[in-house]
């Protein structure tokens, strides 16, 4: 017979039981599959349409005061206002100021009647005095390095604001600064606002804050009283993915309008698709090569690296063109001086003579005469003291194409007797490793760079003798180079000011301090269905100089 | 002393040691502990001095562990300067993500395998429980990020029509509460089916083994005798039996669910623990590696207890002691 | 990860004789055979297979059009993210997932055959002591604390072959403690004894043969899991960056948008190739078991 013990398992064994579970789990897996057939999220009604955008990273403040990366500036542009704004031909256009002159050492901005900051309070011309005093007395910010010969700021009526530098500057600050509330920030001591996280963000801007989720999105809501035209989009917002696969499937369906950073790979798979257009653009950017040149005692650099010889040999192995189809699937030019052809007149191009790149018998004669001639059982070259000519070089692991490129440039190396060890960190760990100004431990790198701005001034920048300790990551130092800096920064005739920056990246490139590898285009691509009316701009539709395309962009079928 | 409490007693010791190995392990890391923390932030003298100050790290290393557990005390779990957050406030946010995947995985692995078993036992020596044995013994050998991969190039590239990444739809806007379920089912259903795919095996080869055994047994033969239908024998009483060395097995089986659960979240970019230590280590965030190691772990170490608990309930036979 | 086929890990078998029989008895079993196949194929194709198509990992594509393209008659798998030949990266990558599984689980049975006698022969306070740590080690998910200290030792191929092998131990560890134990009351051991025979010749003939096959058995399902472990880490990107293992090269497929562009050649190979060997051991230690005990049922 059968037993009449109630114990819970009994019960839950019988066969009625089991039957029970198979439908309970069946359920979980219908009811489910059920519930997303009949309502899918809307998304996608016309009517409340704001782009969406997806990236890598997130923001990390909404603070411009203390902001350092490039998605956060993105979202604070169209948060905030500058005095005036890159238009879709990258040239400088009305914004907050109506006009801008400049009379040698002085720069003089007209404002903009009927202003209101997203609080409601009128902007007036003390927010501007505000913001220029704060960033120039304090340095605060990436934006200090446009203040560094500031003078003074007044308003000398409710209409104008007049700055002040010790020297005439080619580059109008301007363009850049984000024009800050002075009725917010001012309750604030310096120290306080280096701490701010500014969680609710108050500009002038075309788009006010709307959310935040960290780590996941962020979203902005058209500014109804914006003093512009008002965009057709109502809002914006971006997301992080971790992977780009994921993030290309995303576009795919339709989760997000448009990517703004596409790595090679992938981009290649997106190419051809109906549904998306995909832009390859010239970019402000390139990603380099960069030798430890600290000749302190301290550093832990290989001094062989200081011997410039060495250092051109290795630009003689180097195949940029095989870097450029290989590292980046075919998206870049081989690279050469330390600014971008997008420069136009500025950029600098080496003759046949001058250029130091995949010429390995070169590489190999530079080195037999500079003495390196001994070799051990590998056929890596030693000194006359036996030490063999062998270097560390790092990257980081989650930049793909600087990982290709290290591996690219090991093989490379070999073919002039030259050795490389290679080693991945994390982005933090890098810029801490190669920015210790005290003992830097390391050799060389694979990293890149973008241009801040849409002035040469920001690249020519970065080498200065001045900016050890700042932005120099190689402690180049040439009083020469330094010289011409200082000339060109504050030179306003442009014909002059062109022959004076071709002769630096000369200089610059002479010397081997960088082995600028490619320009790589900058990969965009955006879903049709989404929004219409995109203008390719070289740097980029977005997450450029320019926020215009964020401005002009009409729902698709509207 | 009553054993329930010997018992719990034993996990707090446990729970105990994981917070001292934890704390040691990710103290041996070489490189100054300030870079380590702050990252490539430059700090001002004043920042680095309230940094050593928070961590305790001008004690000797005594005086950090103390400053270690007196932190978790408060819930306090770092700051992590990757991410410009409290760690506390990440891993609170990623463990419920976890959760969710869990409970639902965990249920249809569990009831599946168990009734998949139970069929193959009862037919043993059949051709049906030869193929269910084979079949599982090859799932159980897939790779489950490798599962994960060809599940996402099948329903996310090759077919569409199934989410492939996150918990919920970016952006979207719900019209009330029940889309917004809706919404996390949808995504639930690839990252189950990895998981379900390559886990059900275990659970199916354990509930098979253990029917059979205890069919074989002498009390088995008794039931036989005493003329009872096959299926009586088989669901009443062999079942029940069967069942208990089922539970003690799934302590084994935990650490399995978790390793599946990183890598499920790790291919399907599902914001939970497992995608949060991922990211970490990618960041070499180390106070958020840290904690998740330790939550993880002591979330194993508990669900454990818990095991162990259904377990002596169920089993009349456990002597207590 | 592996988990115990048979549900009782005290046996009371007569041993077997030899090496050469417990093959015959592995071939005679369908299973096993099976196993024991695949397992072959992957030794040829490891030991074998780079030798006549030996992979360069420099030998990178002409250009841009030569980057993940699909198999042809110049590259039976294709090509990767770097125009180099899928078919040779992964008779390549076989050798390292098999060395690291296979080194990982020597250290492991090292360590815990060493704990597992210690704690089964001299019992006490000691086996307290070291059952409790290997309970401990047993419980602390393994995934997770590989992560952490391949974070924080580096990514060289000793470190994680260490770091596997160290996790895998307490399961070897507790199985063969039991054995050592169950043998210590051995009735054949005792009897032995009042015989006069020595210690050391009761252990040798009676108790050695026994205890090996059992530790063999736990060893070939150890290695499974190690090989597992392994191309998780890789996955991961904890890997050797120097050096292709199966797991790596599904982390650049991952990565790198292969999935994304459907190419297949890229990512389905190295995973079936996981399967295959992990299956073969799986298959191979669970006949094992059944052959070292055969009184166990359910098989």
């Amino acid at each position: 017979m059968q037993t009449s013990d109630d114990s819970g398992l009994n019960a839950l064994v019988s066969r009625r039981s089991i039957l029970r579970a198979a439908l309970l789990t069946g359920s979980f897996v219908a009811v489910p599959g059920f519930l997303s057939a009949c309502a899918p999220p809307t998304n996608n009604v016309v009517a409340t349409k704001s782009i969406k955008v997806g990236w890598k990273s997130d923001i990390d403040t909404f603070n411009p005061l203390t902001t350092t990366t490039t998605e956060a500036i993105e979202v604070q542009s169209l948060i905030y206002d500058t005095l005036s704004a890159y238009g879709l031909d990258l040239k400088p256009e009305p914004s907050l100021a109506t006009s801008t002159t400049q009379d040698g050492a002085t720069i003089t901005y007209t404002l903009r009647d009927g202003v209101t900051w997203h609080d409601g309070k009128p902007f007036t011309a003390d927010d501007v005095v505000y913001t220029f005093e704060l960033i120039g007395k304090n340095q605060l910010g990436i934006n200090s390095q446009y203040f560094t010969e500031f003078v003074s700021v007044t308003a000398p009526d409710a209409k104008t604001v007049v700055a002040t530098f010790k020297s005439p500057q080619a580059f109008d600050p301007g363009l850049v600064v984000p024009i800050l509330p002075k009725h917010i920030w001012s309750a604030m001591t310096v120290d306080q606002i280096q701490k701010a996280t500014n969680d609710k963000p108050v500009g002038t801007g075309p788009f006010t804050f709307k959310a935040r989720t960290q780590g996941q999105t962020v979203s902005v809501a058209r500014n109804e009283s914006w003093w512009g035209e008002k965009p057709s989009t109502t809002g914006a917002s971006w997301t992080v993915y971790t992977n780009d696969d994921l993030m290309a499937q995303a576009l795919k369906n339709g989760e997000i309008d448009i990517i703004p950073q596409v790595p090679p790979t992938v981009f290649k798979g997106l190419e051809g698709n109906k549904d998306l257009t995909s832009a390859t653009l010239d970019s402000f950017s390139f990603h380099h090569i960069g030798f430890n040149l600290c000749d302190k005692p301290a550093s832990k650099g290989n001094p062989l690296l200081l011997d410039k010889n060495v250092r051109q040999a290795l630009g003689y192995a180097l195949d940029r063109n095989q870097i450029a189809q290989i590292a980046y699937a075919g998206y870049a030019a081989p690279g050469g001086s330390i600014l971008m052809p997008s420069f136009g007149d500025f950029y600098w191009e080496p003759s046949a003579d001058e250029l130091i790149d995949n010429n390995p018998d070169k590489g190999n004669a530079l080195l037999d005469a500079a003495g390196y001639t001994a070799k051990d059982g590998n056929g890596i070259r030693q000194t006359k003291d036996g030490k063999p000519l062998e270097f560390r070089i790092i990257a980081i692991a989650t930049t793909s194409v600087d990982v290709r490129t290290a591996q690219l440039f090991q093989s490379s190396a070999q073919k002039v007797g030259i050795k490389l060890t290679f080693s991945t960190v994390d982005s933090d760990t890098m810029g801490s490793t190669v920015y210790n100004i005290d003992a830097p431990d390391w050799d060389i790198f694979v990293w890149g760079w973008d241009s801040g701005v849409n002035d040469p001034s920001y690249m020519l920048g970065v080498p200065l003798t001045s900016q050890i300790g700042g932005n120099n990551d190689v402690f180049y130092s040439n009083p020469a180079y330094d010289a011409l800096y200082t000339q060109q920064a504050s030179e306003l005739d442009q014909t002059k000011r062109i022959a004076l920056v071709q002769e630096m990246q000369k200089i610059f490139y002479e010397d081997t301090a960088y082995l600028v590898a490619v320009y790589q285009k900058k990969l965009q691509a955006y879903a049709n269905s989404g929004f219409t009316g995109w203008t390719q701009v070289p740097g980029g539709m977005i997450f450029n100089f320019t926020r215009d395309n964020y401005l002009k962009v009409k729902p698709a079928g509207s | 002393m009553p054993p329930l409490l010997r018992r719990f007693l034993v996990l707090c010791a446990s729970i105990f040691a994981i917070l001292t190995f934890n704390f040691f392990l990710f103290h041996i890391i070489p490189g100054d502990p300030i870079r380590l923390i702050a990252r490539s932030q430059r700090l001002s003298p004043e920042q680095v001095a309230k940094l050593r100050e928070a961590y305790g790290l001008d004690g000797s290393i005594f005086t950090q562990y103390w400053t270690y557990l007196k932190n978790l005390a408060h819930g306090d779990l770092g700051y992590s300067f990757a991410l410009h957050e409290n760690v506390a406030d990440v891993v609170g946010r990623a463990l419920l993500n976890t959760l969710i995947l869990l409970t639902v995985s965990t249920t249809v692995v569990v009831l599946l395998g168990i009734v998949i078993g139970v069929f193959a036992g009862s037919r043993h020596g059949s051709k049906s429980d030869s193929a269910t044995v084979v079949t599982s013994l090859v799932f159980w050998s897939l790779p489950t990020f490798w599962v994960g991969m060809l599940l996402v190039f099948i329903f996310g590239v090759w077919f569409g029509g199934l989410p492939i990444s996150g918990i919920t739809t970016p952006n979207a806007e719900y019209q009330n509460y029940f889309q917004y379920i809706a919404d996390i089912a949808r995504h639930l259903i690839l990252p189950t089916l990895t998981l379900a795919l390559v886990d059900i095996a275990f659970f199916v080869i354990i509930t098979r083994t253990s029917l059979i055994e205890v069919m074989s047994e002498d009390y088995m033969l008794t039931a036989r005798g005493k003329g009872l239908s096959r299926r009586t024998m088989v669901w009443k009483h062999a079942t029940r039996n069967a069942l208990l060395p089922v539970v003690t097995a799934s302590v084994l089986y935990i650490s399995a669910l978790v390793a599946g659960a990183i890598q499920v979240e790790v291919v399907f970019s599902w914001p939970g623990m497992g995608l949060l230590t991922y990211n970490s280590v990618l960041a070499r965030d180390y106070p958020t590696l840290e904690a998740c190691f330790l939550i993880i772990s002591v979330a194993v170490l508990v669900a454990n207890f818990v095991a162990d608990l259904v377990y002596r309930r169920l089993d009349p036979r456990v002597a207590v002691a | 990860m592996t988990f115990e086929l048979s549900a009782n890990e005290e046996a009371t078998a007569v041993p077997a004789s030899g090496f050469l029989a417990m093959l015959r008895s592995i071939w005679a079993d369908r299973l096993g055979r099976i196993g024991f196949i695949l397992l072959l194929l992957t030794a040829v194709v490891a030991l074998l297979g780079p030798l006549v198509f030996p992979f360069n990992p420099a030998d990178v594509g002409v250009d841009s059009s030569t980057i993940l393209q699909p198999p042809s008659s110049a590259h039976w798998l294709g090509t990767d993210e770097l125009g180099r030949d899928v078919f040779r990266e992964f008779l390549a990558g076989a050798r390292i997932s098999l060395f690291v599984g296979i080194m990982a689980t020597l250290i492991s049975t090292i360590i815990g055959a060493g704990i597992g006698i210690a704690a089964g022969y001299f019992m006490g306070p000691l086996d307290t002591a070291l059952m409790s740590a290997t309970d401990f080690f047993l419980v602390i998910p393994a995934l997770p604390l590989m992560i952490a200290m391949g974070a924080i030792f580096g990514q060289n191929l000793l470190i994680i072959i260490l770091v596997i092998g160290l996790l895998s131990w307490p399961r070897t560890a507790r199985i063969i403690r039991s054995q050592t134990l169950s043998l210590r009351q051995r009735q054949y051991v005792s009897r032995a004894k009042s015989l006069g025979a020595s210690d050391a010749r009761i252990i040798r003939r009676n108790v050695a043969p026994h205890v090996m096959q059992l530790i063999v058995a736990n060893t070939i399902l150890v290695v499974a899991g190690c090989i597992l472990a392994e191309a998780t880490l890789s996955f991961i990107g904890l890997g050797d960056p120097d050096r292709i293992s199966w797991g790596s090269m599904l982390h650049f497929a991952f990565v790198s948008g292969a999935v994304g562009l459907g190419a297949w050649w890229y990512f389905l190979p190295p995973g079936l190739g996981i399967l295959v060997v992990v299956l073969g051991f799986t298959l191979v230690g669970h006949s094992f078991e059944r052959i070292a005990n055969p009184r166990l049922k359910g098989h």
